[in-house]
């Protein structure tokens, strides 16, 4: 605490001479290396995958995958055919889903623990556990509780069934990406608190709020611009996630469960139609951009606040 | 610490929720832990409670996995990535927050829209562009710890931005103002107030950056060889049985597991205090 | 203050280790590349016996650097899917290990890409001649005897497993050799919480292996050149048969919708089920760890098809799918000729009983399997892979195969409410007959 107050002076010690750097020069070379790296890595592998869903990529023109014989959107329309549409909606509504409940279990972890007692060390590394096995044990666990005969149906009794297949299959996928996923929100929603300056809570005393009050009209507004990024990026990671689904159910998996990265997976590396599988990934990216992007401009997160601007 | 004031809930209503979510997290945990105790024969049969109690696992996991090699490569992978990604998110994210320029609002909008490319899909042209670089500029990226690194860096970087991006909005400016006056570089007004200012957010954006490399097997399992192998790719042998042949190690898997993800929790215990901090302090006045 | 200095310098020096970690290692590894004088082979790990296969592959190294001075670099995958993804991704790249070792199934697919070396005679006479090897385990090696891409390199049949005790208990002499046999003992074995047979529904690679056996058994391969043949009367009873245990027989446990095989072999091990339908002498370990130690013994699964006493001149005697590795020596390899001679030291009659004793896998060399036929239980097993047939060889295989599967998968909601009727076994067989046709209709 004491460091952060003798900054200011420290500073003064430190760079006693000027440079005269204005407002107006703008350091945007500190946006290189990270510019460089994407485009390396992100954008060209980008481009890479758009070619190859333009091209009749599979098993036998693998070797000599330059001189694969281009197709145009053939591939596209070809995805059109396939099972797509059904797995985009599949990986889009448990996505929601999943982040609708993770939130209200994440904020309130975070509040829970916002608070020093004794013990709260303990606490915050038990809520870190989930988002730390590792997605293919957890998938592995859940499997072997949720099968017929596993420990969740012995504890349900009469209400038990069958989770890995058939329509349940779905509750199950949101139900084990729930329990491996909420603490992103509470990470998220916790470094958002230490924001909060006490200074806030104790003016709501002051006001003699109760804790309902404060907490909503006080606490939460803080919360909501990293909260809503957090939904996004949560929805974003739910739609993408491989390894969860993968292993929960295994290759083929039930219709109902058939979400977006496995059947890219399923249609690239076991039926080796590369071409195929990255123009369905494509046009999923493009079908989950529209609302991404409608959805950040409605939160307006990505909006500098008045100040910001000079 | 006036906690009377500053608290947030009533203490019946945090205690509850406490319990519940601690109970949320280790039922499951506690079938690890127990099943890890268990024979493989018993796991597989879906038992609970442990028919016969053994310690095997621990000690067998070792042979079974090249575990320790694992870990040793995580740590180093994932941490330089946790680092690279915060200190870069961060210098990224201050350009972003305080000046204004044209394509601002596109790269932030397409820093998000990063996020949604698939990594089912990025898998076979990155190793393409990994390899040729062999081929093409005789520089060995895959199979080396670099190769990996430059994968989750650039994975976790739009991430690491954006969680700084909200963050330093809510980051009061007069500090660098002042400092800006004293006539303070850019680097050094990041080294000495940005950062220090934003810890608990840049502790957050290390965080994720860590874990993606951690969990990541997708990228791990194609881009490393044996020596470079991460934990969790180690992990997954755990997983297999021969087609038609007999029982996965359960028991050891769960051990590993276990093993796995003690040094996250503990790098996690460690680090967790910078999370508290920032701005509760009253730095600002 | 001080902590504020001490904090970043222990960060600082924490980045610097970090750092030169990564550097060491990236400084490192480059050399491994074509120095010629390295072999990288790519196996699968075992993790039965981890320490066992550490040991043969320390001592194949030994005796492959006796011979030739070269190095074995020992490189190894987890699954299936990890196998899969390192194999396509070294193709597209043109690097990567100079021999593979891959399943039997997998060996049509890798053939369609051409990136593997084909056998003439002079490279077979190089790794000690085709003479040397169980002719059927060459049935799978490529699409005819000029082209060959495998090596047959160890064996798995599947086979079933019974529990003596229960069998002599419901007067049973001799375990079934026809479907319909199977399926009327499976009926005197179950009695209350004790079943008749273990079966895997859930299972991502069983199911397709009844279904095929059977069909093949009665006359149709399924894949007929470039037709798939799955809207057929035979197949379509295979899958009755195949789910009937479950829903008209009730010879399976309910919860067995959910088993993948080693659900199934626990279920086994525990020694409440008579029959385990389909595993291999992998298993042996784990049911000897189990309640049944002791008292099970292998046998050859039924070669007569459902609704049959006598398999019809078509048929064909299949007691299992020709399984197990072939090895495969990558095209772009630039040490072909250190990989022969590494094929033929792992193929030759010694190093193969050494990977029999330590890793209880079968040989492929006929000399080896010889010498194993004196155990009794043993016996049953070499007598099965004497009698694997097969699977169609194909580049499009894996998707046939990938259709009859789902076609299971997508039946087990029914199959768990207990009755699944002709028109769904219809319509999914219909959805299997597209896709697989549309693959085959593909292959170049």
């Amino acid at each position: 605490m004491t460091i952060l107050q003798r900054r200011p002076q420290q500073q003064a010690v430190a760079e006693p001479h000027r440079r005269g750097v204005t407002r107006r020069q703008r350091p945007l070379w500190l946006l290189a290396p990270g510019g460089v790296l994407l485009v390396v890595v992100v954008a060209v592998p980008l481009g890479l995958a758009v070619w190859i869903s333009l091209i009749d990529l599979d098993q036998y023109t693998l070797r000599r995958w330059v001189e694969a014989p281009f197709l145009g959107l053939g591939n596209y329309a070809e995805s059109l055919d396939t099972a797509l549409l059904h797995s985009i909606w599949v990986s889009v509504s448990f996505a929601v889903l999943a982040t609708a409940i993770t939130v209200p279990i994440g904020v309130a972890a975070a509040l829970v623990t916002q608070n020093a007692y004794r013990g709260r060390a303990v606490v915050r590394a038990i809520f870190l556990i989930p988002y730390v096995l590792p997605s293919f044990v957890v998938a592995t666990v859940w499997r072997t509780m949720l099968q017929p005969d596993g420990v969740v149906n012995a504890w349900l009794g009469g209400l038990g069934g069958l989770w890995l297949s058939g329509p349940r299959s779905y509750w199950a996928l949101v139900l084990v990406e729930v329990w491996a996923a909420w603490p992103f929100i509470y990470l998220m929603a916790l470094a958002a608190l230490q924001s909060v300056e006490s200074e806030v809570y104790e003016a709501s005393a002051v006001d003699g709020a109760t804790w309902w009050p404060k907490l909503t009209r006080v606490v939460l507004p803080y919360l909501r611009g990293p909260v809503l990024l957090a939904c996004l990026l949560a929805t974003l990671n739910h739609i993408n996630n491989f390894t969860l689904p993968f292993v929960l159910f295994g290759a083929p998996a039930p219709e109902d469960v058939t979400v977006m990265p496995m059947l890219v997976y399923v249609t690239s590396f076991q039926s080796l139609r590369f071409g195929l599988s990255a123009a369905m990934a494509v046009v999923s990216m493009i079908i989950i951009a529209i609302p991404l992007f409608v959805y950040l401009r409605a939160v307006r997160l990505d909006v500098h606040e008045q100040e910001a601007r000079r | 610490m006036k906690a009377d004031v500053t608290r947030l809930l009533p203490r019946p209503l945090l205690v509850i929720v406490t319990v519940l979510l601690c109970a949320l997290v280790l039922t499951p945990v506690l079938y690890i832990v127990l099943a890890s105790l268990n024979s493989d024969v018993g796991v597989a049969s879906g038992e609970f409670w442990p028919g016969t109690l053994t310690l095997d696992s621990y000690t067998r996991i070792w042979t079974t996995a090249e575990l320790s090699t694992g870990i040793v490569n995580s740590l180093i992978v994932c941490g330089v990535t946790a680092m690279a990604s915060a200190l870069l998110g961060t210098s990224s994210a201050y350009v972003l927050v305080r000046f204004s320029f044209l394509g601002r609002v596109s790269i932030l909008r397409g820093l998000v829209g990063l996020q949604s490319i698939p990594g089912t899909l990025m898998l076979l042209p990155v190793f393409v562009l990994f390899s040729s670089a062999g081929t093409y500029l005789g520089l060995t990226v895959i199979g080396t710890r670099w190769g990996l690194f430059l994968a989750y860096l650039t994975f976790a970087l739009p991430f690491s931005t954006w969680v700084m991006v909200t963050y330093l909005r809510s980051l009061p400016r007069e500090l660098e103002e002042a400092a800006r006056t004293e006539g303070a570089s850019t680097t050094v007004i990041l080294w000495r107030i940005v950062i220090p200012l934003s810890l608990p957010a840049i502790v957050v954006a290390g965080i994720f950056a860590f874990l993606l490399g951690w969990n990541d097997v997708l990228f791990a399992s194609v881009l490393t060889r044996p020596e470079t192998r991460t934990a969790a790719v180690a992990l997954q042998v755990f997983g297999t049985a021969q087609e038609g042949g007999a029982l996965p190690v359960y028991s050891q898997m769960m051990a590993a597991a276990l093993i796995c993800a003690a040094p996250v929790v503990l790098l996690y215990l460690l680090f967790q205090r910078y999370l508290v901090g920032g701005l509760t302090a009253g730095g600002v006045k | 203050m001080r902590s504020g200095r001490m904090r970043l310098a222990l960060a600082l020096a924490v980045v610097t280790g970090l750092v030169a970690a990564v550097a060491a290692c990236g400084g490192g590894d480059g050399g491994s590349g074509g120095s010629g004088k390295t072999l990288n082979v790519l196996i699968g790990a075992n993790t039965q016996y981890p320490q066992e296969q550490q040991a043969w592959q320390k001592s194949i190294a030994e005796q492959f650097k006796a011979q030739t001075g070269a190095q074995v670099k020992w490189e190894t995958f987890a699954s299936a899917n990890d196998e899969l993804t390192k194999i396509q991704t070294s193709v597209v790249a043109g690097s990567g290990p100079d021999v593979y070792a891959v399943g039997t199934t997998f060996t049509p697919t890798a053939y369609a890409t051409k990136a593997f070396v084909t056998l003439g005679d002079q490279e077979w006479q190089k790794i000690g001649g085709k003479d040397k090897f169980i002719a059927s385990t060459l049935g799978i090696s490529g699409p005819d005897e000029q082209h060959r891409i495998g090596i047959p390199w160890v064996g798995r049949p599947f086979v079933m497993a019974y529990n003596t005790e229960l069998l002599s208990a419901a007067g049973i002499q001799h375990p079934a050799t026809t479907w319909d046999e199977l399926t009327e003992q499976a009926k005197k074995l179950t009695n209350g919480d004790q079943h008749g047979l273990a079966v895997a529904y859930k299972d991502n690679y069983d199911p397709w292996k009844f279904i095929w056996g059977m069909s093949v058994q009665a006359g149709n391969p399924i894949v007929d050149g470039r037709t798939a043949r799955l809207q057929d009367p035979v197949v379509r009873k295979a899958y009755e048969t195949y789910f009937g245990w479950l829903t008209t027989d009730k010879v399976v446990d309910p919860a067995a919708v959910g088993w993948t095989n080693s659900q199934a072999i626990a279920a086994f091990a525990e020694g409440r089920t008579g029959y385990m339908a389909l595993t291999s002498a992998l298993a042996a370990k784990a049911l000897d760890a189990g309640a049944v130690k002791g008292k099970w013994r292998f046998a050859l699964l039924p070669t007569v098809p459902p609704g049959a006493a006598a398999r019809p001149a078509n048929g064909v005697e299949a007691a299992s799918i020709l399984s197990g590795d072939n090895l495969l020596i990558a095209g772009y390899s630039k040490a072909k000729e250190l990989a022969f001679q590494f094929v033929k030291l792992i193929t030759d009659q010694p190093a193969q009983l050494e990977i029999y004793r330590q890793l209880g896998q079968l040989p492929s060399n006929a000399a080896a399997a010889q010498s194993l036929q004196s155990d009794p239980n043993l016996k049953v097993v070499v007598e099965a892979q004497l009698k694997s047939k097969a699977t169609p060889f194909s580049g499009a295989w894996a998707d046939v195969q990938l259709a009859l599967t789902n076609a299971v998968v997508q039946s087990i909601p029914e199959l768990a409410k207990g009755s699944i009727t002709g028109a769904q076994i219809d319509g999914r067989l219909a959805d299997a007959q597209k896709s697989a046709q549309s693959a085959l209709d593909r292959v170049k």
